[in-house]
């Protein structure tokens, strides 16, 4: 015979376990994640044919050094996040939001819509605040500080495991 | 019958349900203690110089307006926000006021991941850990091991399934991850999954670029052995599919995590992913009465 104060946690225990499965099960039966609902659909089956674009981050010094920069050791709140955040920038997919912010949305309407907007239009902005970060950790007077600062876009065309680095394009923030 | 039947069921049930007072403390303790460390050494103020334009509110995250970005997303508004974050994970892991803490730090920590997953991909790392968070703000969970405890404001009186369940469903959460992981790519890839350039594939694409949080190379000696791999992918599936049984069974228990040690530290190696949110919360399968109790007799 349970007694009231056991019966009284079951009920409480079986709220909990409703409101945390609920939103589990509908991102499971969807594949579609909302956040807080979550599926772990991470590492998903790919096909050797596809190709695939990545990007590499540079920075020029005043000294005339061209040295690769990692954005994750600037801003390492964006942890395990950073290539999608660069992926999603170059691709407008925030101007894409059906309430963008007002600024995207001056944008949107001066270009005349998303589809018209070339490829990141907001790259120049984010290399904008990974060089300050970078250049507010040293001296004002250092030669390592930065001039300019570019993302650099490749290709990896599949199809064989070869000929990673084709290149396509560049972005660059002249500081 | 009926009764028996469910009398049966319900002691079946109850012999899981082993966590005690001391078990879910140390649960609160180390998942907030987990964040806690997470948010001390971030760079809020370096998250706030990013544009604000290139944020992508997700779900929930969209129901808040652009003026409320604009002013926290400031190096000033973050830093402001990581100060709040810190006092109340510190109080909710010492077990401080742990009723009201423990809540404001899951809705604090609930934000502060909406919001680094509005930048990027909606990445898994931390969502487990952040369930955890949901079960422990509304469990008894500063009975023992706490603050509160030692000062005699809460005491561990209530039933025993008011301790053991939260941590059995903590347990259950993480073995869904790992399960309904493998189902999705099942469902998703079929047998594809199993295909030799699956894995080399998805490797080298996370090894290419410098934006990963590491650069490990190893991933291009992959296609090399890829006739083997397979079978590698294969095993790996099906640790996935028996994950629940680390619920279940003692005895594998710790043949399920140490391989899923193991598998974490391969994705380091080979894909340039890691899950050390997730990793920390394996401690949630250690039996902590009994570690305290082998401790008492030690010392």
């Amino acid at each position: 015979m349970k007694s009231q104060s056991e019966r009284r946690w079951v009920i409480k225990y079986s709220i909990l376990t409703i409101a945390l499965a609920l939103p589990l099960l509908w991102s499971f039966r969807w594949v579609r994640n909302y956040y807080p609902a979550t599926v772990w659909d991470m590492m998903l089956a790919s096909d050797l044919e596809t190709r695939r674009r990545y990007c590499v981050l540079r920075g020029e010094t005043f000294s005339g050094k061209a040295i690769e920069i990692r954005p994750t050791e600037l801003v390492n709140a964006t942890y395990a996040r950073t290539w999608t955040m660069v992926n999603f920038t170059i691709d407008n997919r925030s101007l894409s939001l059906p309430s963008p912010h007002p600024d995207n949305a001056v944008l949107l309407n001066q270009f005349g819509g998303v589809g018209r907007l070339p490829p990141g239009v907001r790259i120049p902005d984010l290399l904008n605040a990974w060089a300050n970060l970078y250049n507010k950790r040293l001296p004002g007077d250092s030669p390592d500080r930065l001039k300019a600062i570019r993302l650099d876009q490749y290709e990896w065309p599949g199809g064989r495991y070869a000929d990673y680095s084709n290149y396509l394009m560049s972005w660059r923030k002249d500081l | 019958m009926n009764r028996l039947a469910e009398h049966k069921a319900v002691k079946w049930f109850s012999s899981f349900c082993n966590g005690s007072a001391l078990s879910l403390g140390v649960a609160r303790s180390f998942v907030h203690g987990t964040f806690l460390i997470a948010t001390l050494v971030t760079s809020f103020s370096a998250l706030g110089q990013l544009p604000v334009t290139i944020l992508r509110p997700n779900g929930l995250m969209d129901l808040l307006s652009w003026s409320f970005y604009d002013r926290l997303l400031t190096p000033s508004g973050m830093f402001i926000f990581k100060g709040v974050m810190l006092l109340s994970l510190l109080s909710s892991s010492a077990g401080l006021f742990t009723s009201i803490t423990t809540k404001l730090s899951f809705v604090l920590v609930l934000f502060y991941q909406g919001l680094v997953r509005s930048f990027g991909h909606f990445n898994h790392d931390e969502m487990l850990a952040v369930y955890f968070l949901a079960v422990l703000a509304f469990v008894p969970c500063g009975d023992a091991f706490s603050l509160d405890h030692w000062a005699k404001r809460k005491q561990p009186n209530k039933p025993n399934i008011a301790y053991g369940y939260p941590v059995l469903l903590m347990q259950l959460l993480l073995a869904w991850v790992y399960f309904s992981s493998a189902l999705v790519k099942l469902r998703v890839g079929g047998m594809k999954y199993l295909s030799p350039d699956n894995f080399p594939r998805l490797a080298i694409i996370h090894s290419l670029d410098n934006l990963h949080d590491t650069s490990f190379r190893y991933a291009f000696w992959l296609p090399q052995v890829r006739e083997y791999l397979p079978i590698v992918v294969g095993l790996t599936l099906l640790w996935e599919l028996l994950f629940p049984l680390a619920v279940f069974s003692r005895r594998a228990r710790w043949w399920i995590l140490g391989f899923g040690v193991v598998f974490h530290f391969a994705t380091l190696f080979l894909m340039n992913i890691f899950f050390p949110y997730q990793l920390a919360m394996y401690l949630i399968f250690v039996d902590w009465d009994r570690l305290g109790a082998w401790i008492n007799r030690r010392t």
